[in-house]
């Protein structure tokens, strides 16, 4: 088991939690007209993404030199996963500070652009080499499926009545792809190479994975009783994924631990 | 092909001594836990026999190194003769290169809140002399060779019980230890 990068965790789901809420938004946008207060969903997205950023700057050995991390866009996946949160977190504040109740549409797209790039930055800078389980699209999978789930559970708190259902559907078919795939890759990995199997054993054994497990079924449950998104629900939602994500940075098996036995 | 330092691990000659180890350790004067090369033994999947064998390993200068490809402060460089240099002074300790390198050569200083890694003692290549772990060697089992130079013969990249990962190509190259020799009398 290896660290479970606490600033990490609160960084990459919060900020997908942001990210989900903006592709909300633009989804909403599609739908039609709808009413909802943007100002205020706007001061959500900047609130997550501002304290995701934040906490992540807990992680480093010298934060107070943070201000460096753009020097290598050129290569590193790191470098433009800073790049695009802080766009993001710049649209998302500028929205919140200037915007009125109805949401800017340019705005809108600008940060589903930059929060995808945020995710898909995000996804490659968590798939290295030294990690085999996860040297693939998984991650930015995993991370597209938290930022739905996210996204459409916060954005039941803004959106008008007439959008509700539209935002339960969602969160009901996100939820169900997330526990397809959070219940089959680690049952796949065990028919891996050795790492993989070594990381299929650690997230199945892992509580923090079956309490992700539980409580993605929870919101199904309690979604399927009420036909639509209780207000209390995106929170069970955000620690189901809080939890998930511990396991993704805790459990993931590294090439180094096996050296000298067989991959 | 252009100059590439690298190491060659000679399992046949390792006794499993550490002497490679401390040597790094008394050389640079590593914080308390802070540890560049490891002698690693071969698990007897590998090597089933009741003698052991050992690969003594530290950072293997890929030639393509994840390390230097993922570093967000461009804390890595990689010099003309293929060693793979870390700057600690631009660290920012953000461990991302702790997490990407297949093979855990870099590792993190809790004193110093940076990383840092096996540097070849190229300020000893430099010199004219050899890096501290090769010149340690009782048994002549690490050798400094360079791969643009280097013979055809019967070493090994990626031998059973080590990381193969063709995209970053790690020079470090291997002697697999032979069968020991059963006496019957």
């Amino acid at each position: 088991m290896q660290s479970m990068e606490l600033p990490l965790v609160l960084f990459t789901v919060l900020s997908q939690a942001a990210i989900g809420l903006v592709l909300m938004n633009a989804v909403r946008l599609h739908a039609g007209p709808g009413g909802g207060n943007a100002r205020k969903e706007w001061t959500l997205v900047a609130a997550l993404m501002g304290v995701g950023i934040a906490a992540s700057l807990f992680h480093l050995g010298h934060p107070l030199e943070s201000y460096r991390a753009l020097a290598h866009l050129e290569k590193a996946w790191l470098s433009r996963e800073v790049l695009a949160a802080g766009i993001f977190f710049a649209l998302a504040a500028f929205a919140a500070f200037t915007g009125r109740e109805k949401g800017s549409p340019v705005l809108v797209w600008a940060s589903v652009l930059t929060g995808l790039l945020a995710l898909l930055a995000s996804g490659m800078t968590y798939a290295p080499p030294a990690l085999p389980a996860v040297n693939n699209a998984l991650p930015t999978v995993f991370f597209l499926i938290s930022a739905v789930v996210l996204g459409a559970g916060f954005a039941s708190w803004f959106a008008a009545d007439g959008n509700q259902p539209l935002l339960a559907r969602i969160f009901v078919t996100a939820l169900v792809v997330g526990l397809v795939v959070r219940l089959t890759v680690p049952c796949a990995w065990l028919s891996g190479s050795e790492i993989m199997r070594q990381t299929g054993m650690a997230w199945l054994g892992a509580p923090l994975y079956w309490i992700h497990i539980a409580l993605m079924a929870a919101c199904l449950g309690v979604l399927w009783k009420n036909r639509a998104i209780p207000v209390w629900l995106p929170i069970l939602a955000l620690a189901g994924e809080l939890a998930g994500r511990a396991v993704f940075f805790s459990e993931t098996i590294h090439t180094a631990v096996n050296i000298g036995a067989p991959y | 092909m252009k100059k590439q330092y690298a190491f060659l691990v000679d399992s046949e000659k390792c006794i499993g001594c550490f002497t490679c180890a401390m040597a790094c350790r008394n050389y640079y004067h590593q914080e308390k836990g802070v540890v560049w090369r490891h002698v690693y033994p071969l698990n007897e999947e590998i090597y089933p026999h009741r003698e052991r064998a050992f690969f003594s390993l530290a950072c293997n200068h890929c030639e393509n190194p994840a390390c230097l490809n993922v570093c967000l402060v461009e804390a890595y460089t990689k010099r003309e003769d293929g060693v793979v240099v870390h700057h600690q002074e631009k660290c920012i300790g953000c461990g991302n290169c702790i997490r990407s390198c297949p093979y855990g050569a870099p590792v993190y200083n809790p004193v110093e809140k940076r990383a840092e890694k096996c540097s070849f003692c190229h300020e000893r290549l430099d010199a004219g002399l050899l890096p501290a772990c090769v010149q340690s060697c009782p048994t002549g089992a690490l050798k400094l060779i360079d791969l643009a130079t280097m013979e055809p013969g019967n070493h090994v990249q990626f031998p059973p019980g080590f990381p193969k990962n063709d995209k970053v190509n790690s020079s470090t190259r291997f002697i697999m230890p032979k069968v020991p020799t059963m006496v019957r009398r």
